[in-house]
């Protein structure tokens, strides 16, 4: 299939350029950030780009946002071949290591452009670093079978929304990693809950 | 931008047209800083390349290289377009415009606007960040940890090695483990 330019693959998404996102419903990044409600402190880890949308939603909780930028290493860890090294550059990837564990972790859609072992590898290397219990969300792209390119831009509207802001970039085939493909690339994780949001992106709740 | 301290409404779009309202003063040409002095702020130019601890009581602008540390406890830091820092920053307030490794705190505040590339740990009361930033690290959120690190920081004595003379830049003193790795401070005296 020829690529498109698109935002997202979102069928319900609003056509490039013709106004602002639409903002998606969704419950499970809500009973996430609900969980910083409980007045505790809290580590949250945002494999994103550093984004005023998430910092705004996180004023005025008790906790520290780590933030990684995965994407900027999504290349480099798919390239590697070698699992050794392949664990060294995930944990490269990620924000030095603190003393405090972490306790939530944003994944947004970067699952969905990592091959399998990198995707192991980075959910690996995360899983070391988190305390047992700690909850994370991804956006997957499972009924959408094509996706952009590269990593879109989903913010936080609000607590209980978010929104795909990205440019619009060229699409390709979403790998579809189903719930089965997730638990083996992802075997200390289980899936907590699983919803399917209106733009054909399948959200999901993991936990440690 | 987001300011800690100054919670906007949920539904308050981000105006990017405010996010230069409080800018430090004017700064030199940015095109070809020349090391110096004037107008109540020093400027680290762009050939200029320092190892070691720069302390000061003026404002600083740095377009050169700073690797070590930097301290200007009731002052403004604004690293320039052209400024590589590879150095724990400890200011009364930090303004990033290009290159900064390593840890952040702003007694006042800490801003990371959209051309900067930040790889570190923020801490301080208000931290703005420019969407388009390039940042890999933390920023501390939680005000009883910001207020920790400002109170240990303000009762932190001169760093002294065991030979009784200051001790050496870029060996950082980390302190309170609920608060971020930074720069030892050292009392105005």
């Amino acid at each position: 299939m020829a690529a498109q330019t698109t935002r997202g693959s979102a069928p319900s998404a609003p056509s490039p350029g013709t106004g602002s996102p639409e903002a998606l419903n969704a419950p499970l990044f809500h009973s996430l950030v609900d969980r910083l409600a409980d007045g505790g402190r809290f580590v949250v880890l945002d494999l994103g780009a550093a984004r005023t949308e998430t910092v705004r939603l996180l004023i005025g909780h008790r906790c520290r946002l780590d933030i990684a930028e995965l994407a900027d290493s999504i290349d480099t860890l798919n390239a590697e071949e070698s699992p050794r090294r392949l664990r060294e550059l995930a944990e490269a990837a990620l924000p030095p290591r603190r003393r405090e564990s972490t306790d939530l972790i944003f994944c947004w859609d970067l699952i969905n452009y990592l091959k399998r072992p990198a995707l192991t590898a980075v959910m690996e290397a995360i899983a070391i670093r988190s305390r047992a219990g700690s909850l994370a969300h991804a956006l997957v792209y499972y009924s959408a079978r094509r996706m952009p390119q590269r990593p879109t831009t989903f913010v936080p509207v609000d607590e209980q929304r978010i929104a795909d802001i990205g440019a619009p970039q060229p699409d390709r085939d979403a790998p579809r990693y189903s719930p089965e493909d997730l638990a083996i690339c992802m075997p200390r994780y289980a899936v907590d809950r699983a919803r399917l949001l209106k733009n054909g992106m399948q959200e999901f709740l993991f936990r440690l | 931008m987001f300011e800690m301290g100054k919670k906007g409404g949920p539904d308050k779009p981000v105006d990017l047209s405010m996010q230069r309202s409080d800018a430090p003063p004017a700064r030199p040409e940015a095109s070809a800083p020349r090391s110096g002095s004037s107008g109540g702020h020093a400027v680290i130019g762009a050939s200029i390349h320092i190892d070691g601890d720069v302390r000061g009581e003026e404002d600083l602008l740095i377009e050169g290289e700073v690797n070590g540390t930097v301290q200007l406890k009731n002052n403004s830091l604004t690293i320039g377009p052209q400024g590589k820092v590879r150095a724990d920053v400890y200011a009364h307030s930090v303004y990033v415009d290009g290159y900064l490794e390593g840890d952040l705190y702003g007694s006042e505040r800490v801003h990371i606007r959209k051309s900067a590339q930040v790889r570190g740990n923020v801490t301080s009361p208000r931290v703005s960040l420019e969407d388009g930033a390039k940042f890999k690290g933390s920023i501390e959120m939680d005000p009883q940890a910001v207020q920790a690190s400002g109170a240990s920081r303000a009762a932190q004595k001169p760093a002294v090695a065991s030979n009784g003379k200051p001790a050496t830049p870029g060996a950082p003193k980390f302190d309170n483990p609920a608060t971020p790795q930074g720069a030892v401070v050292k009392s105005a005296g």
